[in-house]
């Protein structure tokens, strides 16, 4: 079983966003990157796959800065076998940019599965998975919470509104793995160690500009102060108005 | 080349509600653009709901039915509806940001090859261009965009765009199509038992701290839940998880889950700012809490002060009055 | 027996504090239980100035000689510096003979100290006081020990040596009177101590020396000392520090240190405040866990002592950007153990005590303590030779240097505070005057968890506090700001005694920073997962213990 998987190095989701000079971008000092967790559930899959089918190979590809690379190696520390990272300054906006590369580096490897988070933490943008199978013209299943393959087919269920889909589909294929497919192992010092001697790949990333633009990043609006209605069971009533006839939730 | 399509969804032949938000959606844009709404649904056959849809401001809404989509079938929904985008020259497409919506909006965009922006709270058209706000960084900060191909691509976070009534009536139409057979097949939909609202996805949320005092007082929450008809999940605060009254998937906050519903009421909470950096982005919250100083307070748009065990039972009543 | 023991009006922390779980601490190497086994040459644990500083020191031995040596560094915290806080002012002398070919300039510093101010104050006004000699810092820099460990890990990692963050040391490895190694604590257990699925077992590290530089407070080396019954001439004691970060609108150009207000006068400590930026600031309070009234709480204090118009004409309009909280071994010369190694062991740093109080300095202890013990070590691995007796001559380095001469100096006047603020300043100005010569002798201390405690209803330093969310913040805010997510599943590690009576929990409650203790109608509530590992109530109370890597805060710029 060969699969590749495709992660994203983030700010960490504690991070306090500070707004850089240009108006437009994320003030990175001082900020920690991690392994976007959602990717942690697909390295965790791949690597449960290929332990499963006994043989195989486990690439963690990446589009990302030099930094990146460290990231690669927190996913080889977790048992990937090797790492290439498509090195830019700057990731674009437009997800179908990554996506080309992406699919570009991918291509003909002779993948069985193509693996990806369902989105990454910092710019939810939940797309760049499902457009890369678009381009490769392979099956693929989005925000996947079970998976089982068997005989060159596969079967997921994922979630929807009320309800969890059924989902058959025959390899190769894309997934991008949701919270719940798996609990990512930590790596081990073993496989730290190991992880410094993997082999890791870089090579400059071929990015066009793409059809978004970024105007402009701002922090959220304040919440109004809130007010208190009244006291004990009395309240009741005027909060129903409230809330019906000023907040319109009701 | 100023037309905006919108791409609703059916679950079992009918329309789902977020439609109503997609065409509303949709209207802003073509108001914009100077241009004409057509609403798209892909079915089995006929869809309930559909001649609503005029009032929200689709000037047409067309039915494409194939015996394969009445289930989602991400292959030949993707082929139908970009060669309709294209065929149709259309200056944006709009789809909801629902668990289709955003398996189906990359597929579509690549497809065209044009960029996408998904889970957008604002749209608008400034100057030609159409332009977007979209959450990002946890919600932490807000990403304004424009989108420079055509068709400009977006899907809209669901409970955001408040359908508005428009005393206008569309046109429908209901076409037979040919699609693909595909290689992803949707074989069954297991639907969530009764009463298993997910907090980070229902409209409601009734969260409890503390100061429930015991386990098995969160009967009173459960109760004022179930008056709102199974919209409603029930929620806690970290300290009642660490304590072991209710189960860590249930958990708001920070080491929980981030939620935004419509409507959060904070119970017995006093509100730590681990808990609310996993509601803040609600849309409306009350608080109940015998503590005046409590911090929630300074965040709830509402706030009551008072014993919980006499406020919820009653505001239980009232709901069941406005719902009988 | 317990709940009767004492009169009313005074309370013992000792009395209710749990012994040191020497069993679970030191084990025979071979225990059952772990999952991989690796061999090192040398073991460090505690990614700090003094381990870091050892690797760094090791690795550029090793590399001069031609050798290879395989280090490790054990980091309990998630990535380097995460776990680490100081004030901080730092005198670069340790960096300069570490990294002899690089420039001031090159150092993690944010500035160099242009300006100093003491003050005494009172609830409302402030006395200007001259810079007492042991404070002035003309040549030193103000840095932030998160940034300077993140610095010193890059280098060290470049230089070939293996940093293992999110691996805590839990016990000691030993076969007879030798240290062999350490197991690291386990991975993915419930609460009730049952394996999940990504459950990682414990992984025993053995080398042919242990290297502990764990800090303030330090588990392992406190475990070693009373296993191979290593003493001081006084016992080790402490001072807690609560510290916060602030974006100002107002640039702070002076480093400032105050005394007096909001201590009583029975309680050892005072403030800071240091400018990391133009619009950044860092300030805190620490107090001497020897204080007498139960009630103290420090972060209470030190909230309390925001408003003071000294701080609050720079935080105003300002925000709160990082909290943080962590002890200090404040015993200086006498609270030092006789020796700092063993058979295959050295102890450095904070573990070991190098911190001079009247000064305020550690971290160029620390990072000298480690190049010592490199020193020693490596001629000790040179001669196949790790015992005692060969890294004894990282002792005699110690006592040889600044670092002991330093301490010697300045050996009394923190613990001139005993008795009180004024007659220990009154002593202090003395000591400094005859260049320690006065009083003579040793000032005997007590532990702190035996000092009485007073339970005079009514008095309560620093609790009683209202958070307005804006200035002043409670201890679950701080918690917060710390960064901490600890998993909420994970099992307790903090050791409480048995049949604990209300006054202790009140005590805990107030002592600790972090909200970690709640009193409860039924007795003591423990909020384990808050803990931000300052080690207080290892001190006074509940034990501490390492717990799943990564658990505790995630400090940036500490």
């Amino acid at each position: 079983m060969k699969i590749a998987v495709c992660i994203k190095r983030v700010p960490d989701s504690e991070t306090r966003v500070k707004i850089a000079s240009d108006g437009k971008s994320l003030d990175e000092a001082g900020v920690k990157f991690i392994l976007n967790p959602y990717d942690e559930f697909a390295v965790e899959e791949a690597l449960r796959r290929k332990e499963q089918a006994g043989a195989g190979e486990v690439v963690i590809v990446t589009v990302g800065s030099a930094a990146a690379q460290e990231t690669i190696r927190t996913a080889l520390a977790m048992g990937a076998d090797r790492g290439i990272l498509l090195q830019t300054d700057k990731i674009p906006a437009d997800g179908l940019e990554v996506a080309r590369a992406l699919a570009a580096e991918v291509k003909d490897s002779g993948y069985d599965l193509i693996l990806f988070g369902k989105m990454a933490i910092d710019d939810y943008n939940h797309q760049v998975g499902p457009m890369v199978a678009e381009l490769l013209d392979l099956p693929c299943v989005t925000a996947i919470a079970h998976l089982e393959i068997g005989g060159g087919k596969g079967t997921a269920e994922r979630e929807i509104e009320g309800g969890v889909e059924l989902v058959e589909f025959p390899l190769p294929a894309v997934l991008t793995a949701d919270k719940g497919l798996n609990e990512p192992r930590y790596p081990a010092l073993k496989g730290i160690m190991a992880a410094k001697k993997k082999p890791l790949q870089v090579k400059p990333a071929t990015l066009g500009a793409g059809g978004l633009e970024v105007l402009a990043l701002t922090p959220p609006p304040q919440r109004k102060e809130g007010r208190v209605v009244g006291e004990g069971p009395a309240a009741v009533l005027e909060l129903l108005r409230l809330l019906r006839e000023e907040a319109k939730v009701l | 080349m100023s037309d905006v399509l919108a791409v609703l969804e059916q679950r079992e032949g009918a329309l789902r509600k977020v439609s109503s938000e997609v065409v509303t959606g949709a209207r802003r844009l073509a108001d914009g653009l100077v241009g004409r709404v057509e609403a798209l649904v892909l079915a089995a056959g006929s869809v309930q709901g559909i001649d609503h849809l005029g009032g929200f401001g689709a000037d047409q809404v067309v039915t494409l039915t194939n015996g394969a989509f009445g289930r989602y079938a991400p292959e030949a929904y993707t082929r139908v509806i970009a060669d309709r985008a294209q065929a149709g020259g259309y200056r944006a497409v709009v789809f909801a940001a629902s668990a289709t919506g955003r398996d189906l909006a990359p597929r579509v965009a690549a497809r065209l090859g044009v960029g996408l922006a998904q889970d957008v709270t604002d749209v608008a058209v400034e100057g030609g261009a159409v332009t977007v706000i979209r959450p990002v960084y946890a919600g932490k900060a807000l990403l304004k965009l424009t989108l420079t191909a055509t068709p400009a691509i977006v899907s809209l976070r669901p409970n955001v765009f408040t359908p508005v009534q428009r005393p206008k009536a569309g046109s429908a139409e209901t076409v037979a199509v040919h699609a693909p057979a595909g290689r992803v097949v949707v074989t069954a939909i297991k639907a969530a038992a009764a009463g298993t609202l997910d907090v980070a996805e229902a409209p409601i949320v009734i969260s409890g701290g503390r100061g429930l005092k015991e386990p098995a007082n969160f009967k009173v929450l459960e109760e004022l839940a179930a008056a709102f008809g199974g919209r409603a999940a029930v929620g806690a605060s970290r300290a009642v998880v660490d304590a072991g009254w209710r189960p860590h998937a249930d958990q708001v906050g920070q080491t929980g889950k981030t939620v935004s519903p419509t409507l959060y009421i904070a119970v017995g909470i006093s509100g730590a700012i681990q808990h609310l950096a996993g509601m803040r982005t609600s849309k409306v919250i009350v608080a109940i809490n015998k503590d005046k100083d409590a911090p929630i307070f300074k965040v709830a748009d509402y706030g009551v002060v008072g014993d919980l065990f006499e406020v919820v039972p009653r505001l239980t009543e009232e709901i069941k009055k406005l719902h009988g | 027996m317990a709940k009767g023991a004492g009169s009313r009006e005074t309370f013992l922390p000792a009395q209710y504090q749990p012994p040191l779980p020497l069993d679970q601490l030191i084990i025979q190497d071979g225990a059952a239980g772990a999952g991989d086994r690796m061999e090192l040459d040398v073991v460090i644990v505690g990614a700090g100035p003094a381990g870091l500083a050892a690797a760094i020191e090791l690795a550029q031995l090793a590399r001069r000689d031609g050798t290879e040596l395989n280090i490790g560094v054990l980091e309990k915290a998630a990535a380097l510096g995460e776990h680490s806080l100081s004030g901080a002012v730092v005198n670069p002398r340790a960096f300069r003979e570490l990294f002899p070919d690089l420039q001031e300039g090159d150092f993690p510093f944010r500035g160099p100290v242009r300006k100093e101010a003491v003050y005494l104050l009172t609830a409302d006004r402030r006395v200007r006081l001259p810079v007492p000699p042991t404070m002035r810092n003309h040549g030193n820099s103000v840095a932030s020990l998160c940034e300077i460990v993140r610095w010193l890990g890059e280098k060290a990692a470049a230089l070939g040596v293996n940093i293992f963050t999110g691996f805590p040391a839990a016990s000691l490895l030993v076969d007879g009177p030798r240290v062999v190694g350490v197991r690291t604590a386990a991975t993915g257990l419930d609460r009730a101590g049952r394996p999940l699925a990504n459950y990682l077992a414990p992984n025993d590290l053995v080398a042919k020396v242990t290297a502990l530089a764990e800090g303030t407070r330090g588990m392992l080396a406190q475990a070693w000392c009373e296993w191979r019954q290593v003493t001081a001439e006084n016992p080790e004691i402490f001072a807690l520090g609560v510290k916060e970060i602030w974006e100002t609108k107002r640039a702070l150009g002076t480093i400032v240190h105050t005394l007096g207000w909001p201590l009583p006068s029975d309680a050892f400590g005072g403030s800071f405040m240091y400018p990391l930026a133009p619009n950044l600031v860092a300030l805190g309070l620490v107090v001497g866990l020897d204080y007498r009234d139960s009630a103290l709480d420090v972060h209470g204090l030190f909230q309390r002592m925001k408003r003071h118009p000294l701080f609050r004409r720079y935080l105003e309009g300002g925000e709160m950007v990082e909290w943080g909280a962590k002890t200090i071994p404040e015993g200086g010369y006498y609270s030092v153990p006789t020796r700092r190694s063993g058979d295959g062991v050295v102890m450095l740093g904070d573990s070991a005590g190098f911190v001079d109080v009247p000064s305020l300095k550690g971290i160029h202890y620390a990072m000298q303590s480690g190049m010592f013990a490199a020193r020693a070590v490596f001629a000790a691995l040179k001669h196949g030779d790790p015992s005692a007796v060969r890294l004894g001559d990282y002792d005699r380095m110690v006592n040889a240097s600044f670092i002991m001469q330093d301490l010697y100096r300045t050996r009394n006047m923190r613990l001139a505070f005993k008795d009180g603020f004024y007659a220990g300043a009154l002593k202090a100005g003395l000591m400094t005057l005859t260049g320690g010569r006065f009083p003579g002798g040793r000032i005997a201390m007590p532990r702190d968890a035996d000092v009485a405690r007073r339970l005079t209803p009514g008095l309560r330093p620093g609790s009683g506090e209202i958070p307005d969310g804006r200035l002043t913040f409670s201890k679950v805010d701080g918690v917060f700001k710390a960064g901490n997510a600890t998993r909420d599943t994970i099992p307790t590690h903090l050791i409480v005694g048995r049949d604990v009576p209300s006054e202790a929990a009140d005590f805990y409650a107030r002592l600790c920073p972090a909200g970690v203790y709640e009193r409860i109608d039924s007795g003591l509530r423990v909020n384990a997962p808050n803990c931000i590992d300052c080690k207080a109530t290892d001190v006074l109370g509940p034990r501490w213990t390492p717990r799943e890597g990564g658990s505790g805060p995630k400090y940036k710029r500490m």
